[in-house]
């Protein structure tokens, strides 16, 4: 029975009792799903320019604020081409669908497992580090995908991270 | 109009899925570094490939083809290496991706909530202070 715990969310494997609840969606239905609907969205619907702008948690969440201040203050903060009329709302329909996820299949409760200031510096250095990229981790993916170098040198870039992340994780947690 | 009702559309059925799935563009490799678990990895494979199939074969039918990016010069290399390089160590250690972080924080996860807070308060810090004295900086 193992059962392991990444800074306070816990999965584990092999408790039949605890694991799982009811994953009838896999994270390979979710993958397909996301990128019929990222290139969807960029070739049908005008989710364009720039190319493969389907889906990025990061830019589409930094067009909705600057987009937003911008109509309410008359300022001229930076939004992509695809926002200038009306923002992207990726971000709030991606909140609004999990949030009606989890309270139709009761896992919705309030917890706090990590330091609220830490990770408030960790989303601000995250959306840095993104916009500097041009991309969340999504949409380092499907530049990839859309077979653009820059994109793929970011994605590398981006896998290289996450080892030393993990290895880094490892390292505290068996000193 | 259309871009902005389409993108909250795609974005209620991913943060569905994504709240069923537990699915994390980060977590994949992570899990499979840290415990050989490939469940969230397969999706992250899966994601590519399908975008990398459906690229073309959307773009045959809506007949506009995608544009080319020309020769990225030095400078863009080096800051889309060293961004995506900070959006995967910081995203490991925050405990996952920025979809992840919002599907918690849609959960009652009181510190995703305070990264999504962190995470829109950066953007405006990158427009009005980084972008700015990024291109102070660099040639």
């Amino acid at each position: 029975m193992t059962s392991y715990v990444v800074s306070g969310f816990s999965r584990t494997s092999g408790n039949q009792e605890r694991t799982r609840p009811t994953a009838h969606v896999t994270a390979v239905h979710m993958g397909v799903a996301a990128g019929v609907l990222a290139v969807a969205a960029g070739a049908f619907f005008g989710v364009r320019p720039p190319e493969a702008y389907g889906v990025c948690m990061a830019c589409h969440g930094r067009d909705l604020v600057n987009w937003t201040i911008n109509a309410v203050v008359a300022t001229h903060l930076t939004v992509a081409p695809a926002s200038l009329v009306y923002p992207l709302l990726t971000t709030v329909g991606v909140f609004v669908g999990a949030l009606a996820a989890a309270r139709r299949h009761g896992e919705f409760r309030w917890v706090t497992p990590d330091h609220p200031v830490k990770t408030f510096l960790y989303g601000l250095l995250v959306m840095n580090f993104a916009l500097v990229a041009g991309g969340c981790a999504i949409r380092l993916a499907l530049r990839t995908a859309a077979g653009e170098p820059l994109g793929a040198a970011g994605f590398g870039a981006m896998a290289a991270g996450i080892v030393l992340g993990t290895g880094w994780l490892r390292w505290r947690a068996t000193r | 109009m259309t871009a902005a009702v389409t993108s909250l559309l795609v974005g209620l059925v991913l943060g569905y899925l994504g709240q069923r799935s537990r699915m994390c563009f980060v977590g994949g490799i992570r899990d499979f570094l840290l415990v050989r678990d490939t469940a969230l990895l397969k999706g992250l494979v899966a994601f590519g490939v399908t975008a990398w199939v459906a690229f073309p074969l959307a773009a045959a039918a809506a007949g506009t083809p995608l544009e080319r990016t020309g020769q990225a010069d030095a400078v863009t290399v080096l800051l889309t290496v060293a961004g995506g390089f900070g959006v995967g160590y910081v995203s490991t250690l925050a405990n996952g991706c920025p979809l992840r972080q919002h599907v918690l924080a849609a959960q009652g996860v009181k510190s995703s909530l305070t990264y999504l807070a962190g995470f829109f308060a950066g953007a405006v810090v990158f427009h009005l202070w980084v972008a700015p004295a990024l291109f102070r900086v660099l040639p």
